[in-house]
């Protein structure tokens, strides 16, 4: 009796939440969809007269899509492998952030594909990938790998959803439009909460979580292959799959204490999302900035220490077109977080917040700085007069289909919390069970 | 009505059409060109084929007497051809130059040509004359010139023997001397010289370099060659050899990042992994059935 | 009262009259005098390459009539699968005399007309590299190597570029994709982007081949390609048939003979002889252009600088140009 009881009271939390939706989010919506619709009419303006509206032209032949890409898969896999061993070694307070983890990890890997589909010239004949692979290609393998972690991410993501789709189908007073509840039904595959169907579901989300933090390790090191199996000044480095991966998880991170910190503030989560799960995720971020500046150390120190001819010409371009975005991406990216979260005193949640930000923008700046100026400084140089041949420059079709990017990005996190608790509900039940069950056990 | 429209549209055009061109080809007589700031050049030479037929090649083109590179062909002027018999002009046939103002007639090996009392033959290319150019003729005195080429190897030294000599009255060889020529062998594109000297006594004999590659099977064309000689002309002969040494490394590459089929070990290990990824996919996929059915 | 299909009939035959006469006409005078007249004609004009040169009639009159050889050799068209198998038994390889180069541009020049490329599109560059302070400049045309390992083929991921047993390396346009991995893994950036539409790309008037890279399409990559189409009838590459100096030697491997269309000689004699190397040997691309070093010069650098003020400009960066300007000789 109590049970239910205390079921229901825990739900009226997350109840508002998935009823309404109060004006301020509608217009926060109705923003997005307007940056997003701003992005679709500049994607229409790239199809109609080709690649041409962007910045790249013959030399860099990549540009902020490849980036954006890049950047996006690096958080999805973060996101993987942190919720993979979050529930692996069902670490204690995994509860208040899996969730956000689950969202953002499938969420940014079907955006961040989308932005390499930009990338690519003839849309139109995308099905040869499928009709006459390469298994040679470092793309082929990035494909199948982005797929696999695709597939087995939602295979997760649902599993961890089923328990509490159960709850919302129980519940008669959860007051939402009739086609909900049938979605709830339907996806909650007749979960009951039986002990058998719970033992098996707890197998299979073991399973997927270990698979899940495998493929992320996998996938991302494929991605960074892309640029490491090449002969390029700048990108034909040993370390640069585990520099992609430790960079990923950092931004990853990241973006993870920007979301905590949003859903916290706009859906008033403060007794759910803690200072403790800050702090946590704060002193996570701080052991990731170490490593990430660690391993950016190593990859540009030995090669000015080295002097190459060509490695010199690189490091020239970076400290000289682009000394701004250098030093902020490497400098201020490690060290400002770094200093904010070393010391205990600026351990708040504004600070680890804030630390988090300059982390996100550093990370990007990062990947630009890796894709750019190698592109800039080919083996054989670059003799042509037309400026935009010699430097990239972003054209506002790129920047606003970034932005468009990261809109739907918030746009379908927004809805989608509105559509599924964002503190995993059924283990709330489970957590308060169990303490149920120890002050039971303590009175007795 | 629209029956008289589309015909009197249809005349209109034939009549722009013929005053265009009546008026358009005065238009490019009168703006730049000039016919008189040009010298016609006519010049008429002899080739001897490997088959002994011979070729007569005009070429008829209006240089710029200021301006030695523009250089204008004519084309579609009938130029005849003609071999002397004794004091007249047998004519053997008609040509009209090309788009690069070349006319070639082959008077074929077995046609017989009057040989004058030096042993000369002697060809004539005329140009008839129009309205605006004027008439032409270039003759060419040449001897009939036959070259043989032998390979032969003796003592397991690969030799080429050549044999120049004319034929008198009643066909006998007549050896000739002093003659400058090439050997060469035959490329995909060009002929590779290999060996030149003179011809004594009507012979020259070389050895043949043992280290030419010829084709797959060793295959490959021996070209003897005269250039524009005072008597005989231009003269070419070719012989088929057989003395390459191709190497035969020809093994075309498997397996390889770059070829169409990868190294067997990618295959492998992709199958691995995939098998291993997806197996737990599906595992889960099918117990989530069960789920299912359990709750029923 | 003729109805609406005799009415058809009438003008599909006036139309072939009109033609009719046309081609006539165009046998003496040739297409240019027809191109102000009615939009029929059009689809003549366009079925022409655009090249024309002056001849002269029998009767003295200057005209023009369309180039012939351009692009046009249709006996060596062949389709896309017999393109990526290649000319049997040969083994292509193209040797460059920088000895012997003044910066002539010709070659550019005559490869963009050959595959009807921009001022701007260059599948053979020319470029001023000097390899240090101290060391002599020297003027670098640089085609695609056509290596025996390529980069860009190993990435490819559909199989649009590949490699052929006659070492030529060739795109298919139909099969590209555009992601343009190719072009960010060659390290001698030797492929280019077609970027968006242009005009050319819907001449159809010879049906795709992958030896002729014509027409080009948007999003797309395209490179120098040795000019196969050229080779299958017997002649040299545009580039190697226009040089003046005799600077590009091409040739088959396996014949070990090589030519530049004035001299032919042994391939390997003149590699041993003159010192051969391949540009950037320790990538392991193993490239199929050889060099022959800038030794004995037959020209002072300086002759190659009689070009166009902005090509002048792309090698601003070169520290010998950056020395002439100074002394005031650009």
């Amino acid at each position: 009796m109590s049970e239910i009881v205390k079921k229901r009271v825990i739900d009226k939390k997350f109840v508002t939440i998935l009823e309404s939706t109060p004006n301020s989010s509608k217009i926060w919506i109705a923003s997005l969809v307007l940056i997003i619709l701003v992005g679709l009419y500049a994607f229409i303006l790239q199809v109609l007269h080709g690649h041409e509206v962007t910045g790249m032209r013959d030399n860099v032949v990549w540009g902020v899509y490849i980036i954006n890409f890049i950047f996006f898969v690096g958080i999805s896999y973060s996101g993987a492998f942190i919720s993979g061993i979050l529930h692996f070694f069902d670490t204690p307070w995994k509860n208040a952030v899996s969730r956000i983890v689950e969202i953002i990890t499938v969420l940014s890997l079907i955006i961040g594909p989308i932005f390499i589909l930009l990338c690519i010239g003839r849309l139109d004949r995308l099905h040869y990938l499928f009709l006459y692979p390469r298994i040679q290609s470092p793309i082929t393998w990035d494909i199948i790998a982005i797929m696999t972690d695709l597939v087995g991410c939602f295979i997760y993501l649902y599993l961890t959803f089923i328990p509490d789709f159960a709850i919302l189908r129980d519940d008669e007073k959860l007051d939402v439009a009739p086609w909900r509840k049938k979605v709830y039904r339907f996806l909650a595959m007749n979960y009951q909460d039986t002990p058998e169907q719970k033992a098996i579901l707890k197998k299979i989300t073991r399973t997927m979580s270990a698979m899940i933090i495998a493929m992320a390790i996998v996938a991302y090191t494929v991605l960074a292959w892309i640029f490491s199996l090449t002969l390029q000044p700048g990108w034909n480095s040993s370390i640069f799959a585990p520099y992609f991966i430790i960079a990923g998880l950092y931004s990853g991170v990241g973006v993870i204490i920007i979301c905590m910190f949003a859903v916290r503030k706009f859906f008033k989560l403060d007794l759910y999302i803690r200072k403790v799960h800050f702090i946590g995720a704060g002193v996570i971020l701080l052991v990731l900035a170490m490593l990430y500046g660690y391993f950016t150390f190593s990859e540009y120190f030995p090669r000015w220490f080295s002097h190459k001819k060509n490695d010199v010409q690189l490091l020239d371009t970076l400290f000289s077109t682009y000394f701004w975005e250098f030093i902020l991406a490497n400098y201020i990216g490690v060290l400002v977080p770094v200093m904010i979260l070393f010391f205990k005193r600026f351990r708040t949640i504004n600070f680890i917040t804030f630390a988090a930000v300059i982390a996100v923008l550093g990370l990007w700046l990062n990947r630009y700085l890796i894709v750019i100026p190698t592109l800039e400084t080919p083996y054989l140089p670059i003799q042509d007069t037309r400026p935009e041949f010699i430097h990239y420059t972003a054209t506002w079709i790129e920047w606003a289909l970034s932005a468009a990017g990261i809109a739907s990005f918030c746009l379908f996190f927004t809805l989608l919390v509105r559509f599924v608790p964002i503190i995993p509900v059924s283990e709330l039940v489970e957590s308060a069970q169990k303490s149920k069950i120890k002050v039971d056990q303590k009175r007795k | 009505m629209q029956q008289m429209k589309h015909d009197i549209k249809y005349i209109a055009r034939i009549l722009t059409l013929t005053g265009l061109i009546i008026s358009y080809s005065h238009n490019i007589a009168a703006q730049e060109f000039e016919l008189s700031d040009y010298k016609m050049g006519f010049k008429l030479s002899t080739k001897k084929n490997v088959d002994n037929s011979r070729t007569l090649e005009v070429l008829y083109q209006a240089t710029n007497k200021k301006d030695r590179k523009d250089r204008i062909p004519i084309v579609e002027a009938l130029i005849e051809f003609y071999a002397s018999y004794q004091d007249s002009l047998v004519l053997l046939g008609g040509i009209k130059t090309n788009n690069n103002g070349i006319a070639e007639y082959i008077v074929p090996a077995s046609k017989a040509i009057y040989v004058n009392e030096e042993g000369f033959q002697t060809f004539t290319a005329k140009f008839a004359g129009s309205e605006g150019l004027k008439r032409q003729k270039k003759s060419v005195e040449v001897k009939d010139l036959f070259l043989e080429l032998n390979l032969a190897e003796e003592d397991s030294i690969k030799t080429v023997y050549l044999e120049a000599f004319l034929k008198d009255s009643i066909g006998e060889k007549v050896y000739v001397e002093d003659v400058d020529l090439v050997f060469s062998v035959g490329g995909m594109l060009s002929r590779m010289p290999i060996e030149d000297g003179t011809i004594e006594d009507g012979r020259y004999e070389f050895e043949m370099p043992d280290d030419i590659p010829g084709d797959l099977n060793g295959d490959f064309k021996l070209y003897a060659f005269i250039d524009d000689h005072d008597e005989y002309g231009t003269v070419l002969q070719m012989s088929e050899s057989n003395w390459g040494v191709f190497d035969d490394i020809q093994v075309p590459e498997k397996n390889k990042l770059w070829t169409d089929a990868a190294p067997i070990w990618m295959y492998i290990v992709l199958t691995i992994l995939l098998v291993g990824a997806w197996a737990n996919y599906v595992y889960a996929v099918v117990k989530l059935w069960r789920i299912k059915k359990i709750g029923m | 009262m003729k109805n609406k299909n005799t009415e058809k009939k009438d003008n599909n035959r006036r139309k072939f009259l009109q033609l009719g006469l046309l081609s006539g006409v165009s046998a003496i005078a040739g297409t240019t005098l027809v191109s102000n007249l009615s939009q029929d004609t059009e689809e003549e004009k366009k079925a022409v390459s655009g090249e024309m040169t002056k001849v002269l009639t029998p009767d003295g009159k200057l005209v023009e009539i369309p180039v012939e050889s351009l692009n046009h050799y249709p006996e060596a068209h062949v389709s896309t699968k017999e393109a990526r198998k290649g000319i049997p038994n040969r083994k292509f390889v193209m040797v460059i005399d920088l000895a012997k180069c003044k910066n002539a541009r010709k070659c550019v020049e005559a490869c963009q007309k050959g595959h009807n490329l921009d001022y701007n599109e260059e599948f053979m560059k020319v470029q001023l590299i000097q390899d240090n302070e101290q060391a002599s400049p020297y003027w670098f045309p640089k085609p695609c190597f056509h290596c025996e390992e390529p980069p860009c083929v190993t990435v490819c991921p559909t199989g649009a570029t590949f490699k052929r047993e006659d070492n030529i390396v060739l795109i298919d346009n139909e099969r590209c994709i555009g992601c343009k991995f190719c072009v960010t893994s060659c390290p001698y950036s030797a492929r280019q982007f077609n970027w968006g539409h242009k005009d050319k790309f819907d001449n159809k008037e010879q049906a795709y081949s992958p030896e002729t890279q014509l027409p080009a399409s948007e999003g797309t990559v395209m490179k120098c390609d040795f000019c196969p189409d050229l080779l299958r009838a017997g002649e040299l590459p545009y580039c190697a048939k226009s040089c003046p100096m005799g600077v590009i030697y091409f040739g088959d491997k396996n014949e070990d003979i090589v030519t530049n269309g004035e001299e032919t000689v042994r391939f390997s004699e003149l590699i041993n002889d003159r010192g051969g190397y391949r540009h950037l040997e320790h990538l392991g691309t193993k490239p199929n252009v050889y060099y022959l070093p800038a030794v004995n010069r037959q020209f002072p650098l300086e002759r190659g600088f009689n070009i166009d003020e902005d090509v002048i400009e792309r090698y601003k960066k070169v520290p010998y140009v950056q020395d002439l300007k100074k002394k005031g000789k650009l």
